[in-house]
Order: C-alpha cells, then sequence, then structure tokens
C-alpha cells in the first residue's frame, strides 16, 4: 500500500484494530507515523474522560453501597418472576382501567368465553345460552405452563380471533370527565364514588359488541401445535356463534396512574419511559383504579357444552384432569367471572365488601406487588386495582362507598 | 510503532451458535448467566445507582427474550446486549431524576472512604465523570453507543456486528463520535465553571 492512511485507519491502529496491509505500511511510512503521534495525543484526552466505562477499571469511584448485589442466579430468579409480573401487570392494566375490547380481546375470550359461558339454558331463548356475571371465582393456573402462548403460537391465536371476529360497535377512546355525575350521564348507568377522596382521573369507557364464529378445526390445530394434542375440543363447537355485548364503564383513578388511553405514539414514548426510568410497581406504587361496568353478555348456542370447554382450558393453563373437573363441577357458568390468578404467587381470600362477598387478590412481588378486589352488586361488576402492596386502600375504598 | 492504545479486548461476544429450537429460547437461560455480569456491571459504571443498574439488566434481558433472533442469523448476542444495554443507561440518564442525587452521594462516599487522598482532586474527578455521562446523553444515539460499546472493551467486530456496520468503518466513526464527545465535554465543563 503505497497511499497514506486516512484518519480512521490511523485511529483503528492506535486501537490495535488496522489490518495487515495498513500495519506494514505504518512501520514504513515516517508520515504517517507522525500524523499518528499527533492523533494519539488527542484521543488519550478522550479515553481518560470515558475511562470509568472501562471494565478493566476498578469501579473504586462507586459508592461502596454499589457492589453488585445480585449474582447471575439471584438474577435469573428475579427475571422469571419479573417475567411473570409483566405477563399480569398488562393484564391488570387492561381489565382494570381500560376498554375490554380494544385492548384485552384474547383476555376477554378466554375469560368469557372460554371458560365463562352457560352450559344451560337460562336466561334467554331457546336457541340461546345469555351469560351475565352475577359471581367473581378465581382459578389458580400456572402460567409457567403458558410459555408456549408466547410467540409463534400466540401470534396465531390472535391472528384466528382476529380474522373470525365481527365488530357491531367499536369501542371508542375513554373520555376523561370532570365529575361522576358527567361519567353517569355518558355511561348510562349511576356511577359510585367513595366519599371524601379526590380521584386524580375519572374516564369513561365506552361500550362494545363483537361477535364471532368458532372455526373447530383452525382451534384444534393451535391446540395441538402447542403440544397439547391430547386436549379435544368438541364436534359441537365448530361453527358455533357467540356475540359479545360489553356495556360502557367508568374507572376513578387515585394517585398517579398509566393513562388508561395509550393509544398515541406520544404516550407510548411516555410509557417506555416512564418503565426504563423504574420498575412500574415504584412508578405508579400509589395508584389505585377504581372501575365499574355493568355486566357484559354473552351469548352462545345452546348446544355447547361450556363446561367441557372450561375442563378443557383449565387443563390448558396446567391444571390435572381430575382438578379440573373437581372445579368445574363447582361452578355455575350461566353467572360466574373466572378471573385466573398465577398459581404459586398469589394468594386470594373472600372479604365481605359493600355488602356482598369479595374476592380480595394480593401479589407480594419485590418490583410490583399488586392487589385487587373485586365483587358484584345489582348486576355491576366492581373492581378496585392498583399495584403496591397496600390492599387496605381497596377495601378503604370501597367500605366508603355511598 | 507505538503499542495500541486500548489493548483490553473482553469476550464480549461470539455469533451464537443457534441449535436444535427455532429461537433462543432453548439457550436462553445459559445466555443470561453468561453475559449478567458484564452487563450489569457496564449499566453500573454509567448509572451508578445498584437498583437502576439491576433494573436496567433484566430490561436488556427482556428486550432479548422478545426479541428471539431466527436460527440462521449470525446473532451478535455481546454485542446486542451491550447495545441495548447502553442505550437503556443513556435513556435512564436523561430521565431519572435521582440520578442528580446518586451521583453526589457517589462523589460523597469516595471522599469518605479515601480521607489520606486529596479530596478535592476526587470529587473534581467526580464531577467530570458526570460531565462526561451527559455529554454522551446529548450526542446522536448511535455515536454515543459506540464509544460506550468501545471504551467498555469491546472489540471493533463486535461493535460492528451490534451497529450494522462494517468493521472498517468503526475507526473513521469511532474517531468522529470521539470529536463530537469532546467539544459537548468541553461546552459543559465551560458551563459548569461559570
Amino acid at each position: 500500500m503505497n497511499k497514506h492512511l486516512n484518519e480512521g485507519q490511523l485511529r483503528a491502529a492506535l486501537d490495535g484494530e488496522l489490518d495487515s496491509e495498513g500495519l506494514a505500511h505504518l512501520e514504513a511510512c515516517s508520515d504517517c507515523r507522525a500524523r499518528q503521534k499527533t492523533l494519539q495525543t488527542q484521543v488519550e484526552r478522550i479515553a481518560d474522560q470515558l475511562t470509568f466505562l472501562s471494565s478493566s477499571v476498578k469501579d473504586s469511584h462507586l459508592p461502596a453501597s454499589s457492589a453488585l448485589r445480585l449474582n447471575s442466579a439471584q438474577a435469573w430468579r428475579r427475571f422469571n418472576q419479573q417475567k411473570l409480573n409483566r405477563k399480569e401487570i398488562p393484564m391488570y392494566k387492561k381489565i382494570f382501567s381500560t376498554p375490554l375490547v380494544r385492548y384485552g380481546l384474547p383476555i376477554v375470550l378466554a375469560l368469557t368465553v372460554i371458560l365463562a359461558v352457560p352450559s344451560v339454558r337460562a336466561f334467554a331463548s331457546e336457541f340461546l345460552n345469555l351469560f351475565r356475571v352475577q359471581q367473581v371465582r378465581v382459578v389458580p393456573v400456572d402460567f409457567t405452563g403458558m410459555q408456549q402462548l408466547d410467540g409463534v403460537v400466540g401470534s396465531d391465536i390472535s391472528q384466528l380471533i382476529s380474522e373470525s371476529i365481527t365488530m357491531q360497535k367499536e369501542p371508542g377512546d375513554p373520555v376523561n370527565v370532570a365529575s361522576t355525575d358527567e361519567a353517569s350521564q355518558l355511561a348510562g348507568f349511576t356511577v359510585r364514588a367513595p366519599e371524601g377522596a379526590t380521584p386524580s382521573r375519572i374516564s369513561v369507557m365506552s361500550g362494545a359488541s363483537f361477535s364471532f364464529t368458532i372455526d373447530r378445526a383452525k382451534a384444534q390445530a393451535l391446540l395441538n401445535e402447542a403440544g397439547r394434542s391430547d386436549l379435544v375440543l368438541p364436534e359441537e363447537l365448530d361453527g358455533a356463534d357467540v356475540s359479545v355485548q360489553i356495556p360502557s364503564g367508568v374507572s376513578i383513578a387515585f394517585g398517579n396512574c398509566p393513562e388508561p388511553s395509550n393509544e398515541s405514539e406520544a404516550e407510548r414514548e411516555r410509557q417506555r419511559e416512564l418503565e426504563t426510568s423504574g420498575s412500574p410497581g415504584r412508578v405508579y406504587a400509589n395508584c389505585v383504579i377504581f372501575s365499574q361496568i355493568p355486566s357484559p353478555e354473552v351469548s352462545a348456542p345452546a348446544s355447547l357444552d361450556i363446561a367441557k370447554l372450561a375442563q378443557i382450558g383449565l387443563e390448558f393453563t396446567g391444571m390435572s384432569t381430575e382438578e379440573a373437573a373437581q372445579f368445574t363441577s363447582t361452578v355455575d357458568w350461566t353467572s360466574t367471572l373466572i378471573v385466573p390468578i398465577p398459581r404459586n404467587a398469589a394468594s386470594y381470600q373472600q372479604v365481605a365488601v359493600d355488602g356482598v362477598t369479595g374476592t380480595l387478590i394480593e401479589r407480594p412481588s419485590d418490583d410490583a406487588p399488586q392487589f385487587a378486589l373485586l365483587w358484584v352488586k345489582d348486576g355491576i361488576l366492581y373492581t378496585i386495582g392498583g399495584l403496591g402492596s397496600n390492599s387496605q386502600k381497596a377495601l378503604e375504598i370501597a367500605n366508603s362507598l355511598p | 510503532m507505538d503499542e495500541p492504545l486500548r489493548r483490553e479486548s473482553h469476550a464480549v461476544s461470539h455469533p451464537m451458535k443457534l441449535r436444535k429450537s427455532n429461537n433462543i429460547s432453548n439457550d436462553f437461560e445459559g445466555l443470561f448467566h453468561e453475559y449478567w455480569a458484564s452487563i450489569q456491571r457496564l449499566l453500573l459504571r454509567m448509572v451508578v445507582d445498584p437498583a437502576e443498574a439491576e433494573d436496567l439488566a433484566l430490561e436488556t434481558f427482556f428486550r432479548l427474550y422478545k426479541y428471539r433472533p431466527a436460527a440462521d442469523e449470525q446473532f451478535n448476542i455481546g454485542g446486542w446486549l451491550h447495545r441495548v444495554a447502553a442505550n437503556l443507561a443513556l435513556q435512564s440518564i436523561r430521565s431519572f431524576k435521582r440520578r442528580e442525587q446518586y451521583e453526589l452521594k457517589a462523589g460523597k462516599d469516595a471522599l469518605e472512604e479515601s480521607s489520606e487522598n486529596q479530596p478535592s482532586e476526587i470529587f473534581s474527578e467526580e464531577e467530570n465523570r458526570s460531565i462526561a455521562r451527559l455529554a454522551l446523553t446529548q450526542m446522536n444515539a448511535r455515536q454515543a453507543e459506540l464509544l460506550v460499546m468501545r471504551y467498555s472493551g469491546m472489540a471493533y467486530k463486535d461493535i460492528a456486528a451490534a451497529l450494522s456496520l462494517s468493521p472498517t468503518s468503526i475507526g473513521p466513526l469511532l474517531l468522529r463520535a470521539e470529536r463530537e464527545f469532546e467539544k459537548r465535554y468541553r461546552a459543559l465543563t465551560q458551563e459548569a465553571e461559570r
């Protein structure tokens, strides 16, 4: 090489990264070596300023408390715990603070169709079963057994749902209002708010309705792909028309809460920013969201054996055949909303609330403790959810309702 | 001829050999253990706050978990992780309100722990590091990533793979980034002196 080296090549040489041809030239060319010397002075000055980044420099400038607190085994445990949290936090956000259909279609379907549609003719015509929520039951689920729902199978399920669904009424964006009176007017039912607490936001989520036709072959193919060909969907599932109506709901936020309308790019950016500046548990630690919505209604052909479908759904989530059968037999599928919770990471108890029996779910965690209180009264489903460990707040709110 | 300026080049990466599975899931735990310490240290050096460094290190691995590179890619995993970590750290320094508090604490701890040294000099070093961190956050993302990756010890071929560049382009780009860094560092120093 006769041509002199450019500055980039001289810079690479300082890092020992110049190719052999360039190096040979540098050794032979005093002009290039002189230019390299000048460059080296500049680069050494910058290297001094950035030396704190170097892995070979002792971290003596860091505070004594900065010793690495997690070894990789501890970190791996925390990673797995957070992985479950991350699956759950969006679910809680979706169920408790955002329009159900827009953000949680698969969840709504899982909750209301696979597990909760009635098996007996209860309220409707002789052709249809109609489902309304009158009570809530919790089912502990082993979410680690559902890892296969991530990735390929998960996206296939979403695709299957989106292809077969017909929206009759799209949900609009949540609308923030100034008072509960205004919320009642917009939502069409009497909104209740705790006395003596000032909300940080009141939002009305408009209702939605949609219907879909089940393609049994495709659904079975997905089960097979997920490694559960032992679970066989009933023949009568094929072609079943299911329709779902979700009324308008209202959410009342207390403290610093995520925005229910996170559709805009700016808002998503803000969420990302927030989430990288600390775990959601820290950022939204004082957030409590009180939601109320008249029961959604689901109608399905009377021929569908919902208990059987529920059994398959429960086995898919990791229950044994016996456990699933036992659970299924104790549930009134005409009126029960099933709420799945992580088997090993959350606890639940029945509590007296608002004059009825409610369910308090608590999930302890270093990063994002969560709680949710659910109850149904006079046809309205109430939930109080929050990130944080102070579940007493939920009971206080519930018990101060007029 | 002079010795190379920076001789360190730790084993941050190798093209990942993806076996059997069609994504990284099967190898993920092994990769996590292999890279956890180096990613956590890099983040700690950048953001100083240990809790924040841990959060960001976990976030880095979550992104890898979600990204799931395909089997036939010659995916440079160490480079990719370092790049994501660098980016998260820079974002955090920009937005993390407690940063100043921690950096101040870092300076005070250094003073208390080295009483026989010259306190003013140590504090000034810490100030310089704060200015350097700020200067990095003011640069365009790619230049800042390049500097963080290089000065944390990555080889050119790994940086090139992580940034989808040719290894021969790293020298010129690095030099440009260093000059930009120095310009911003000087401006911030002058501002601090005023």
